[in-house]
C-alpha cells in the first residue's frame, strides 16, 4: 500500500524484474547498511565495557567500612584483624546478635555507627552480655552499654594522647590519636579511664551491667586506613580487639518505610491517559514523519575549480618559504610581457635586453641586470621585504614602458 | 497508510477525555483507544484507492539551460468513488520542479491536470522520478498513499550563450566572400565567376582567354572555399571538469563549440562533432540537410566531465581511422602542459601530416587576478604560482604553434568569439 517503487528506471536491455521483489531485497539491504553502523558502535561500546570490568574489583564505600581501600574506610585494619581472628561482619543488630551467639564466650562486639540502631536494638544488643567496643556511640548507647557514663567534651584539636593508665591494652599501646568525644564516669561505677584530655578521657571502660565489659573510644579515626599506622594506633586497635571471634557490626541505613507512591496519589484517569497519549505521539510521529513519496537522489558532478593547483602551488610556496621560486617566476613573467615590447624575441641574449631596457628606462645597466639576472648570490632572495622589492622594481619597471 | 492531522486531534481529544475519567478510567481507555483505531482503520480502508489511478504525461521535452519547461500528468479516476487527497509529481532537484505537492481532487470518472513548472540547474537528462498519489478517507483521519510511475525525461540543453555573436561574425563571414572577389586569389581558392576587369583589380587575376572572346577585359573571380570539413572535438576528461566562475570548462567549450558549428553551417562547411574522453563519448556526423547545430545541441546536453586522464594516442588515432580526407579538426581542451606535453605533442606530427589543427582552451581569469596581487609575501607567494601557470601555458602555446597548429587561448567571455574570428581567418586565407 504503501511501497515507493524504485527511482532508477531498469535497465532496457534486460528482462525487468518484478518490481515487488526487487522493492523488497532493496529494502532489506537499505535497512541493514542504515543500522550497521550504530549496531557495530553499540558492540564496540559493549566490549570495551566488559574488558575494563574484568581487571577491576568492587569496593564498598563508607566511612569505616571494613571493605573500603578509600583513606576513610577501614579495609587494612579488618586484614590486619582477620589474620588473627575471626572476624565476622554484620549489617544489622540481629545477625550481629546471631554472631555473638553462634561464636560463644571469647567474642568482642565492635560496634560503629550505632546511631542508625533503634533503641530496643540497642538493648537486645547490650543483654548479650558480650565484651564490646563502642566507637564513638550515641548517647542512647552509652546508657544501654555503660550506664553511668556520659559525654564530657570534646578535644578536636589534639593530635595524640598519652594513655596515663593501667589498663595493660592501652599501656601497652602507648600515645594514640584517639582525641574526639571524651567521657567520664559516675562515681559510683568502677571505670578505668585512659587517654585523659582536659574534660575527660578519650578511652574508658567500665563492666556491662549483663556481664562483660564495654569499651567506648571517642573516635573512629584511629581505625581508619589513612591513621592506622600512625602513633601506637594499631596496637591500640588490636588490643581493644584482641578476642579469637570479633563480630564488627556496622548497621546500614535503615529504609524508611510506610509513605505512599507516587500511583496512590494521582487520580486514576490520569495514569490511564498515558495509553491513549501513547497513541497520540504514535499519530503524531505517523502524521509528521510520512512523506509524500521518496526522496530522489541524483548524481551531482564534481565541484572543483580551475585554479586549484595554482592555488595549491601557492600555498607549497608559502609554506616552503620558496622566495627563490617565488623571484624566479616574477622575473620570467615579467621578461615574457616585455621583451616582445622592447623589439627583441626571446633567443636575444641578457646582455641585449638589459642594454636595450637601460636605454628605453634611463636606469642603470648594472642594478638592471642585478635586478633581472642574478648571479648565484640573489640579493631579492634574502627575507621577505628584498623579495617585496624586487615585485615593486619589476612593477615599476613594466610601468616606465608603458 | 498514512494519518492526518485530524486523527492526531482526535487521539489528543481520547486522551484528555481518558485524563478527567476518574475511577472508570480503565473502561474509558479500552473504549477511546478503540474508537480512534476502530475510526482510522475504517477511513483506511473506505479511502478510494489510488493505486487505480491511470496516469498520462504530456508536455515539454528539452529546453536551454535557464529557461523553464512545464510538464503535465493527467490522474484519471476510473473507479465510482471520488478521490480527495493530495498528490507529488517528484523530479530530481536540480530540477527545482515547482510546485512540489498540491492538494487534488478527482471525481469519479473524471482527470485533472496536474502542471509541475521545471526550472533546471544543471544540463543533461531529469527523469521523472516517480507520481505520488495520497488519498484521504472520508472522514479525513487516515489513507493510503502510492508512488506510480509516469515516465517522462526532460532534456536540458547547453544554454548556446554566444548565440548573441553569430550574427556579427555571419557578417564577417559575408564581407569575405564579397571581400575576396577584389583579392589576390588565395592558396587553394575556388573559382567562382568571369566579370568586367575594374581599374584596381589584380592583373595578374586577368583571363587572357575569356578576354580573347569578349570586348573588353574579363577577370576571374574567387570566393572562399565551400564543403569543407570541420571536425569539432570536445575534451570530456579530468580537465574540462575544473571550474571556471561557476561553470565547468567543459561548458565553455560547448558555448564556443555551438557558434563554431553555427557559423561553419551558415558559410557551407560540414561539421562533425565528437566529445571524446578515453572513448567516444558522443558523436555526431555532418548529413547536409537540416541545421547541424541542433542535432550537436542535442548530443551535448548529457555529457559530463569524467574524472579520467584523456588519451590523446587513442584521439588521435579514432580521428586518423574517420577517413584520411584533409578537415580542421578542432580540439577544444585545457592547455595543460603536463597532459597536453605527455599525450598530444608526440602525436602532433602525425595529425598535422593529415588535418589542420586548432585547440582552443579556456583562460581562467582567476589566474590572472592571482598574477597581480601585490603587498605582502603571502600576496607574492600566490602571483609567483600564478605567473608559472601563465608562462606555462604560453610555452605550450608556443609549442603548439612551432609544430604547426593553430592555437586560441582566452578567458570565458571570449573564446567563442575567439574561436569563431580564428575559423574565419584560416577561411580567408584559404587555408581550410
Amino acid at each position: 500500500m504503501t511501497s515507493t517503487a524504485p527511482t532508477t528506471p531498469a535497465p532496457s536491455t534486460r528482462e525487468r524484474p518484478r518490481p515487488g521483489a526487487e522493492h523488497d531485497s532493496g529494502g532489506v539491504r537499505r535497512l541493514w547498511r542504515s543500522v550497521r553502523v550504530p549496531v557495530v558502535l553499540f558492540a564496540a561500546l559493549l566490549l570495551v565495557g566488559v574488558l575494563l570490568s574484568l581487571g577491576g574489583e568492587q569496593f564498598p564505600s563508607g566511612r569505616l567500612e571494613p571493605g573500603n581501600p578509600e583513606p576513610s574506610g577501614a579495609r587494612a585494619f579488618s586484614r590486619l584483624l582477620a589474620e588473627d581472628a575471626d572476624v565476622t561482619v554484620a549489617r544489622d543488630s540481629a545477625s550481629a546478635a546471631q554472631a555473638v551467639e553462634r561464636t560463644g564466650e571469647d567474642t568482642v562486639l565492635l560496634v560503629f555507627l550505632d546511631h542508625r540502631m533503634l533503641p530496643e536494638e540497642l538493648d537486645t544488643l547490650s543483654e548479650l552480655g558480650t565484651d564490646t567496643v563502642l566507637v564513638q556511640p550515641s548517647l542512647r548507647s552509652l546508657e544501654a552499654f555503660a550506664p553511668g557514663t556520659d559525654v564530657t567534651g570534646r578535644a578536636d584539636d589534639e593530635d595524640s594522647l598519652e594513655p596515663e593508665c593501667a589498663l595493660p591494652a592501652a599501656a601497652a599501646a602507648g600515645s594514640a590519636e584517639v582525641a574526639g568525644e571524651l567521657y567520664s564516669a559516675d562515681d559510683a561505677v568502677v571505670a578505668q579511664t585512659c587517654y585523659p584530655s582536659d574534660d575527660g578521657s578519650a578511652l574508658i571502660r567500665v563492666d556491662s551491667p549483663h556481664g562483660g565489659t564495654t569499651t567506648v573510644v571517642g573516635t573512629g579515626t584511629f581505625l581508619t586506613n589513612r591513621d592506622l599506622d600512625a602513633d601506637g594506633n594499631a596496637a591500640l586497635a588490636l588490643n581493644l580487639t584482641s578476642a579469637e571471634h570479633v563480630v564488627w557490626l556496622r548497621p546500614d541505613a535503615p529504609q524508611e518505610a510506610g509513605g505512599s507512591d507516587i500511583q496512590d496519589l494521582l487520580p486514576a484517569g490520569l495514569l490511564w491517559s498515558a495509553v491513549p497519549l501513547a497513541l497520540t505521539l504514535l499519530l503524531l510521529a505517523l502524521w509528521r514523519g510520512r512523506r509524500l513519496g521518496a526522496l530522489v537522489h541524483e548524481s551531482l558532478p564534481v565541484v572543483v575549480r580551475a585554479s586549484e593547483t595554482t592555488e595549491g602551488r601557492a600555498g607549497l610556496y608559502r609554506s616552503r618559504s620558496a622566495r627563490d621560486r617565488v623571484a624566479a617566476a616574477l622575473r620570467t613573467g615579467f621578461l615574457e610581457r616585455s621583451v616582445p615590447k622592447l623589439g627583441l624575441n626571446t633567443d636575444s641574449g641578457s646582455q641585449a635586453v638589459v642594454a636595450t631596457l637601460a636605454a628605453r628606462t634611463g636606469d642603470d645597466p648594472h642594478h638592471l641586470g642585478q635586478l633581472l639576472y642574478p648571479g648565484p648570490n640573489d640579493p631579492y632572495v634574502a627575507d621577505d621585504d628584498a623579495m617585496l622589492g624586487l615585485s615593486e622594481a619589476l612593477d615599476e619597471l613594466t610601468r616606465k614602458l608603458r | 497508510m498514512v494519518v492526518t492531522g485530524r486523527a492526531v486531534l482526535l487521539a489528543l481529544l481520547a486522551t484528555g477525555a481518558v485524563a478527567i475519567s476518574g475511577q472508570i478510567g480503565e473502561t474509558v481507555t479500552y473504549v477511546a483507544v478503540g474508537l480512534v483505531v476502530l475510526l482510522v482503520v475504517l477511513d483506511v480502508a473506505l479511502a478510494t484507492s489510488p493505486r487505480r489511478m491511470r496516469l498520462t504525461r504530456e508536455g515539454e521535452t528539452s529546453l536551454r539551460l535557464g529557461d523553464s519547461a512545464s510538464v503535465s500528468v493527467l490522474v484519471g479516476n476510473p473507479t465510482k468513488r471520488r478521490l480527495r487527497g493530495s498528490v507529488r509529481d517528484a523530479w530530481p532537484p536540480s530540477s527545482h520542479s515547482a510546485p512540489k505537492a498540491r492538494p487534488l481532487r478527482v471525481d469519479a470518472g473524471e482527470r485533472r491536470r496536474i502542471t509541475t513548472t521545471l526550472t533546471p540547474t544543471r544540463r543533461g537528462d531529469a527523469r521523472s522520478a516517480g507520481v505520488t498519489v495520497r488519498s484521504v478517507g472520508p472522514l479525513g483521519l487516515a489513507g493510503r498513499q502510492v508512488t506510480l510511475q509516469a515516465p517522462w525525461t526532460v532534456r536540458t540543453l547547453p544554454p548556446f550563450h554566444s548565440r548573441r555573436h553569430l550574427p556579427g561574425k555571419l557578417s564577417r563571414l559575408r564581407e569575405l566572400e564579397g571581400q575576396h572577389t577584389a583579392m589576390v586569389r588565395g592558396q587553394g581558392s575556388e573559382f567562382d565567376s568571369l566579370r568586367d576587369y575594374v581599374p584596381g583589380d589584380d592583373v595578374r587575376s586577368i583571363d587572357w582567354r575569356a578576354t580573347a572572346r569578349n570586348d573588353g577585359v574579363v577577370v576571374r573571380t574567387w570566393r572562399p572555399e565551400r564543403d569543407r570539413r570541420i571536425l569539432i572535438v570536445l575534451d570530456t576528461g579530468r580537465t574540462s571538469a575544473g571550474r571556471v566562475g561557476d561553470t565547468p570548462r567543459l561548458d565553455h567549450a560547448m558555448d564556443a563549440a555551438l557558434l563554431l558549428t553555427a557559423l561553419a553551417g551558415k558559410a557551407g562547411d560540414r561539421v562533425d562533432f565528437m566529445a571524446y574522453d578515453r572513448a567516444v563519448r558522443a558523436q555526431v556526423k555532418a548529413s547536409g540537410k537540416g541545421s547541424q547545430v541542433r542535432r550537436v545541441v542535442e548530443a551535448m546536453a548529457p555529457l559530463e566531465a569524467e574524472l579520467v586522464e584523456s588519451d590523446p594516442a587513442g584521439l588521435v588515432s579514432t580521428i586518423l581511422s574517420q577517413g584520411r580526407s584533409r578537415r580542421l579538426v578542432v580540439l577544444l581542451t585545457d592547455l595543460n602542459t603536463t597532459a597536453l606535453e605527455e599525450g598530444l605533442l608526440p602525436r602532433l606530427p602525425l595529425l598535422s601530416s593529415h588535418h589542420l589543427l586548432l585547440v582552443a582552451g579556456v583562460k581562467d581569469p582567476k589566474v590572472e587576478e592571482m598574477a597581480a596581487e601585490r603587498g605582502s609575501a603571502a600576496a607574492l607567494y600566490r602571483a609567483a604560482s600564478a605567473e608559472r601557470t601563465v608562462s606555462e601555458r604560453h610555452r605550450i602555446s608556443a609549442e603548439l604553434r612551432r609544430m604547426g597548429a593553430e592555437v586560441v587561448d582566452a578567458d570565458p567571455e571570449h573564446i567563442a568569439p575567439a574561436l569563431a574570428d580564428a575559423y574565419i581567418n584560416l577561411k580567408a586565407q584559404g587555408r581550410l
